[in-house]
């Protein structure tokens, strides 16, 4: 069943691609594990293209981005290769990547969610193409809340509900002073500040993109989040965790609810097994936001074609192919959401008797006005994978951690920032 | 210092106990990340973040008890990862053991003017950190035509290395220059007494030389990532990478492929510690 | 055979390959790099030259400066950490017992074993409500045991703990191999004259051990140096830089952020200190160390 829909999808998107004889397009991914699960789209594409051999190769984002750079720097880039958010403008701004204006119809277009397929437009040219997308949820444990008697979280949650929540799931079980089960659970980086600070209608950069100047709601938000653990103790202080990976803590039932990207869906249904239900929900709108102002913070990961690619025409169907209709809704591993409409609305992907039963709620998130906060120099300034204990997430840990008044730590990851950003 | 464990000696069986308990005491702690490692790769994913650890490697009590394992070695194309680990590792030591025995004898005993100003930069360089030799280094292969080759992660180990020539000058120095005069007096020349005289007393320290090279490159990671592409010639290092995805780890089979992995290195140190221990007894020959 | 045609020509044969690979595979490599770091070069885009630009920002910069801070720290912990353990450890099993050859292989094994792999069980031993390290200390009575990895304070030695274990057994084994050079007779001597074995430890082990010290402390340096992998994987640099070392900052810069000028620029001045401080210390090798 599943054999037969790549190959369908293979012989629309390879129709007309026939003539293109022994050509060799090379192919380099970011994840070993979602290459495995490729392996079948790709024979499907090679096989209804005669001539056409993909050679791919994969690593893990720590390594892929330094080898891709060297690539760059040689003048070897592959024809396609996974591109990120965060660094499509730098890439662009280099010059590496074709502009695939041209190729891609409107016609194509409207198959995928606009606010993904919106990320790779660079100044007016489409230089990548999202396969998926991936936005930040509020993750809660159905049968805490029930225990405690507290409703469910509801898309029109306001920041006062969920912080009413919060207490009532923060509880001291044999009333010895520590706190036993967390309401909330907080971590300082972007994947959980940011989707709050958004939603409030927080910015934390300029109109052009070139220095850090947090309006009052981003300021606001950051309140609100930090007094969580400073203030109200709702959440523990990040140290207190320390040697508990983030991603683990609200899986393991040590707190009722827990901000993080929709990729944890795959390791939470892994650590909690049937231990619990639990459900995800969008963040609550904060009470700065205006229907102008909020937005809701999601990104995607996308295809790009290299600037010196051979084959741009061929590369392009290949991507055609690898985000639409050559796929199948089980490639898509927990919480990607495929750009691909039709396959993020078929029950394959929706998977509703599995955890979380209400899956489809993030596809609503799509369809809003969607921020991704990437600006040049992000993972220098924000923090990001080795950088990810300094800049503003560093000031954050001080913050949460009761080392460092907020407004001193704002006042340093700007400074910070804004000297990266002028680099 | 230890001849004060001489039998007769009162206190000596105290001092005994306790030498065997402090030894104890620090090898268990040594020891127990590694034999976390261990257990880890005996368990199933939803387990090894668990909290409070568990330390049963519950896969051992299944009737799949080397699950992960299995799939490294059936699912993986680790053998052929691993047999180019062991080319690459064992032609870069043989490298060198030749390129260091060479430079750290004449870095001792042969006159050059400037030779120590060329030991200083050889020690020197060795500060520089790869990571921003590195992109250079690969322009210069890829310029040289040997990318996607053993040649970049081979050819320079033939030609220079900071420790080996370090320890092999220290090594032939503190050998007794007597052997070499005489050797002159009869009429040998400066090769024939190095590979005469010197090499074969110098045996213990080539194979120090070569056991630490080898497992320096066992471990490789940034070399073989830049240099290498087809999946025909990735190293051990470069097939662990497939269980890490873009979000998560396959942490049960990155265990188990990091204890199959330690395993050659193991071999190689119970083979040679006998030699690795006398490499460095430069005296030795004098007593 | 001081200084014959002869002798040069057969050096000169013999550093051929030296100073080829030295030549090609070090100092174009380094002079290449060592240029880029007048440039303003992100490696995936092209080079701009900003002459002494990046290293005006760096020695203005608080966090370079924190990180060199850090470094010196590192190096001053472990440095002597994990020299002095290695000779205790050498020096107890340096006693032709037969268990000696698996406490050595205990000791050693960590030096072979996957960096990543072992840290994650470090992350455990440090975990501030699960840790190994605080339950034990609970159990001895300490309430306020800190957050190991989470705490400025103590990141940093933490690190340096772990680099010591995984590299102490590597300069054990250097340093047993010295201490097998020492003639037993002279213990003998030592001990007649009424010498207590600490005694015996300063006036004949060390003494007769400087070479293979001296080899062993340079070594060590250039490790402390170098450390990266395990800071990756047990603090990442935090909290807020509190165990950013030079090469970690160094990786950051290049392949996280890829300023791979500015990163080039942080290397040649940790190259110049560690240069200056290796020279100096093989111009006072003869002070202390005895050649035999």
């Amino acid at each position: 069943m599943k054999t037969i829909r790549y190959a369908l999808g293979a012989l629309i998107v390879g129709a007309g691609m026939a003539q293109a004889q022994d050509t060799t397009l090379s192919y380099m991914s970011w994840d070993p594990e979602q290459l495995e699960i490729e392996q079948e789209a790709i024979a499907a594409f090679e096989a209804a293209n005669p001539g056409v051999k993909i050679e791919t190769s994969a690593m893990p984002p720590k390594d892929y981005w330094p080898r891709l750079s060297a690539l760059a720097a040689s003048g070897d880039l592959p024809d396609v290769f996974m591109m990120s958010s965060g660094f499509v403008k730098e890439w662009a701004a280099a010059d590496n990547l074709a502009d695939l204006s041209g190729v891609v119809s409107d016609d194509e277009l409207a198959n995928y969610y606009e606010g993904a397929a919106s990320i790779g437009v660079i100044d007016g040219k489409r230089v990548a193409f999202p396969q998926n997308w991936v936005a930040p949820v509020l993750y809660y444990n159905i049968d805490m809340f029930e225990a405690a008697g507290v409703p469910l979280p509801t898309t029109d949650w306001t920041w006062d509900d969920f912080l009413s929540a919060a207490k009532a799931l923060t509880i001291d079980e044999n009333g010895d002073g520590t706190v036993d089960v967390w309401g909330m659970s907080l971590y300082g980086r972007y994947a959980h500040i940011e989707p709050w600070v958004f939603r409030n209608g927080g910015r934390y950069l300029n109109a052009d993109e070139t220095a850090l100047e947090l309006n009052d709601e981003a300021v606001n938000a950051l309140k609100f989040l930090t007094d969580l653990v400073n203030v109200e103790g709702v959440a523990p202080q990040p140290q207190e965790m320390e040697g508990v990976r983030q991603q683990d803590i609200m899986p393991l039932g040590m707190a009722a609810m827990w901000v993080d990207g929709s990729w944890n869906i795959a390791n939470t249904r892994s650590i909690v097994g049937d231990d619990f239900r639990w459900g995800i929900a969008q963040v609550p709108v904060g009470p700065d936001a205006t229907d102008d102002n909020v937005a809701a913070y999601a990104w995607a990961d996308m295809l790009a074609v290299g600037k010196d690619s051979d084959n741009t025409a061929l590369a392009w169907a290949f991507i055609q192919h690898m985000v639409g209709e050559g796929r199948d809704a089980s490639d898509f591993l927990g919480g990607k959401v495929p750009a691909y409409i039709d396959i993020a609305t078929s029950e394959g992907w929706l998977e509703s008797d599995k955890m979380p039963a209400n899956k489809g709620l993030l596809l609503e998130i799509g369809a809003q006005n969607v921020y991704t906060g990437f600006s040049k120099n992000w993972s220098g300034w924000r923090g990001y994978d080795s950088t990810g204990s300094s800049g503003m997430n560093g000031e954050l840990d001080e913050v949460l951690n009761g080392r460092k008044p907020l407004d001193e730590a704002i006042d340093a990851f700007v400074l910070y920032g804004n000297d990266v950003l002028s680099r | 210092m230890t001849a004060n464990l001489h039998p007769n000696r009162g206190n000596a069986r105290v001092t005994l106990i306790v030498l065997y308990a402090v030894l104890l005491i620090y090898a268990v702690v040594t020891l127990m990340p590694f034999i976390w490692m261990l257990i880890t790769s005996f368990k199933e994913p939803r387990d090894v973040f668990k909290l409070p650890p568990s330390f049963v490697p519950k896969l051992l009590f299944t009737d799949h008890p080397f699950e992960n394992y299995v799939e490294i070695w059936t699912q993986r194309d680790f053998v052929i990862y691993f047999r180019n680990s062991a080319f690459v590792s064992f032609m870069a030591a043989v490298g060198q053991v030749f390129a260091t025995s060479l430079g750290g004898y004449a870095f001792a005993r042969l006159d050059l003017p400037g030779k120590n100003w060329l030991f200083a930069l050889v020690l020197v360089t060795a500060f520089v950190p790869v990571e921003v030799t590195i992109i250079p280094e690969f322009l210069i292969m890829r310029g040289l035509g040997w990318v996607d080759t053993f040649l970049p992660l081979i050819v320079p180990s033939f030609l220079v290395g900071a420790f080996g020539t370090f320890m092999l000058r220290e090594y032939f120095a503190s050998l007794p220059r007597d052997y070499g005069d005489a050797a002159y007096v009869d009429g040998a020349t400066p090769f024939q007494i190095f590979w005469k005289v010197y090499l074969p007393l110098a045996q213990p320290a080539l194979v120090a030389v070569f056991v630490i090279a080898f497992i320096n490159n066992w471990d490789e990671l940034l070399r073989p990532l830049l240099f290498l592409n087809s999946n025909e010639l990735k190293t051990v290092p470069l097939g662990l990478m497939s269980f890490v995805s873009q979000y998560e780890a396959s942490w049960t089979l990155l265990m188990a492929g990091s204890v199959i992995s330690t395993l050659p290195l193991i071999i190689i140190y119970m083979l040679t510690q006998k030699y690795v221990l006398q490499g460095f007894v430069g005296g030795g020959v004098k007593g | 055979m001081r200084s014959s045609r002869k002798v040069r020509i057969t050096a000169l044969l013999f550093l051929a390959p030296t100073i080829i690979g030295l030549l090609v595979f070090r100092l174009v490599p380094i002079g290449w790099s060592f240029a880029l770091s007048f440039y303003d070069w992100k490696i995936f885009d092209t080079p701009t030259f900003v002459g002494f630009g990046n290293y005006a920002h760096i020695f203005s910069s608080p966090t370079a400066y924190k990180v060199f801070l850090n470094s010196a720290y590192f190096s001053a912990i472990y440095v002597p950490g994990s020299i002095g353990l290695a000779l205790v450890l050498a020096v107890l099993l340096n006693n032709g017992l037969r268990s000696s050859a698996f406490f050595r292989g205990a000791f050693f094994l960590p030096y072979i074993t996957s960096t990543v792999a072992v840290t994650l069980a470090w992350r455990w031993i440090f975990s501030t409500k699960f840790g190994l390290l605080n339950n034990f200390l609970g159990w001895l009575g300490v309430d306020n045991a800190p957050a190991w990895l989470a705490d400025p304070t103590w990141a940093l030695p933490a690190v340096a703990l772990v680099s010591i274990w995984k590299d102490v057994g590597f300069y054990m084994i250097l340093l047993l191999a010295g201490l097998q050079t020492i003639d037993p007779t002279l213990y003998e001597a030592a001990r007649v004259d009424g010498a207590k074995p600490i005694q015996r430890f300063f006036k004949v082990t060390v003494p007769l051990l400087t070479r293979s010290l001296f080899f062993v402390m340079i070594l060590a340096l250039v490790r402390s140096t170098q450390t990266f992998e395990i800071t990756y994987a047990l603090t990442n640099g935090g909290p807020n830089r509190a165990s950013t070392t030079l090469a970690f900052y160094v990786y950051q810069n290049a392949f996280v952020e890829f300023e791979m000028g500015y990163a080039a620029a942080l290397s040649y001045i940790m190259c110049f200190i560690l240069g200056l401080f290796t020279l100096t210390n093989f111009y006072f090798r003869k002070r202390w160390v005895h050649d035999g």
